[in-house]
């Protein structure tokens, strides 16, 4: 029995290299179509480059190449979010591989042998999608990067 | 195509408009301000003048010439940048830093409208490299810092080991570290 006061939470559905994670709403700020991407060279990990959205430039962050081992090459939409720089927040572009999908649900504990940037798994269907813990996932990659600092992306 | 007016101003750090060369390194474009150069040289007419040295704490730094009584070191925009190795045709001097900066080609100069902030997803090197960034003809373009080529610490470096440089007063060609 559900209580009263239950209020379920709101998670976007995403696809990257065939598999499936989910991000809490809340941090999404809309699915943006298909854009030119810009890049420069830079030493920052897991960026790739910007776009320019809605008048605004806007990183673009790699995520398939952390989540799934490689960089997606048929992405088709990118998912703006929020993302959190102690008091000033930036919007930040995720390129996805298909549409996304709002879903509701209660999140559950990650298991524990799942690394930090899954912050828990919701129910879709049959099947539980890990959902992503945007900032754990940026910062593990950028610490990772560090010790890597030669290579250059552009 | 220039951003809208209606820009945040959290997107904005300087909204005044400003001539910017446009210019090559390794087919990348970058844009620099029009004022902080000096001279375009071709490497060829600079080469006589060019004293070669090797420095290991510097490695991107491997000549120096001499430009109004100063040394300037030339810096390799493809080292500087971690870009792949190409032929640098010219020089700018920059004219508040004693640094020569080796690009591919010039392609123009513009006008741009701002420079935008660089957004606080890129945290590494670069935020010294860049003032910020430049939206050119549907292009986002870095917008170069001539402050970043050296830190204070290289030039302090360069000072000691370069041929006839050590007597040179560190006043100007200072970058913060």
């Amino acid at each position: 029995m559900i209580p009263a006061a239950y209020v379920p939470d709101s998670f976007v559905l995403l696809q990257l290299g065939g598999r499936r994670f989910a991000l809490p709403a809340s941090r999404i700020a809309e699915l943006s179509p298909p854009l030119p991407m810009h890049t420069f060279p830079h030493t920052s990990a897991l960026v790739s480059g910007v776009i320019v959205r809605r008048s605004r430039i806007v990183p673009v962050y790699d995520a398939s190449s952390l989540l799934v081992g490689a960089r997606s090459s048929t992405h088709r939409f990118y998912l703006i979010a929020r993302r959190e720089f102690g008091n000033a927040s930036e919007l930040s572009a995720i390129p996805v591989d298909g549409e996304c999908e709002l879903i509701t649900g209660e999140m559950q504990p990650r298991a524990p042998e799942q690394p930090a940037y899954v912050a828990g798994r919701v129910a879709v269907g049959d099947e539980f999608v890990d959902v992503l813990d945007f900032e754990a996932l940026v910062a593990q990659h950028q610490t990772a990067g560090d010790a890597d600092r030669t290579e250059v992306p552009s | 195509m220039n951003l809208p007016a209606h820009v945040s101003a959290r997107t904005h750090r300087q909204r005044r408009p400003e001539q910017v060369i446009l210019f090559l390194v390794s087919g990348q474009s970058f844009a620099i301000a029009a004022d902080t150069v000096k001279e375009i040289r071709s490497t060829d007419s600079l080469a006589s003048a060019a004293i070669e040295f090797e420095s290991l704490e510097v490695p991107k730094v491997r000549h120096v010439i001499e430009r109004d009584r100063r040394m300037c070191y030339v810096v390799n925009g493809c080292s500087h940048f971690g870009l792949p190795v190409s032929r640098p045709a010219l020089a700018l001097v920059l004219r508040q830093f004693r640094v020569a900066f080796l690009v591919d080609s010039v392609d123009r100069i513009a006008e741009i409208p701002a420079v935008y902030a660089l957004p606080l997803a890129f945290s590494g090197e670069e935020r010294t490299w860049y003032r910020g960034l430049a939206y050119i003809e549907d292009h986002v373009i870095p917008v170069v810092h001539p402050g970043g080529f050296l830190t204070r610490e290289q030039f302090e470096q360069l000072d000691r080991l370069a041929p006839g440089a050590a007597a040179q007063p560190h006043a100007e060609g200072v970058a913060p570290a």
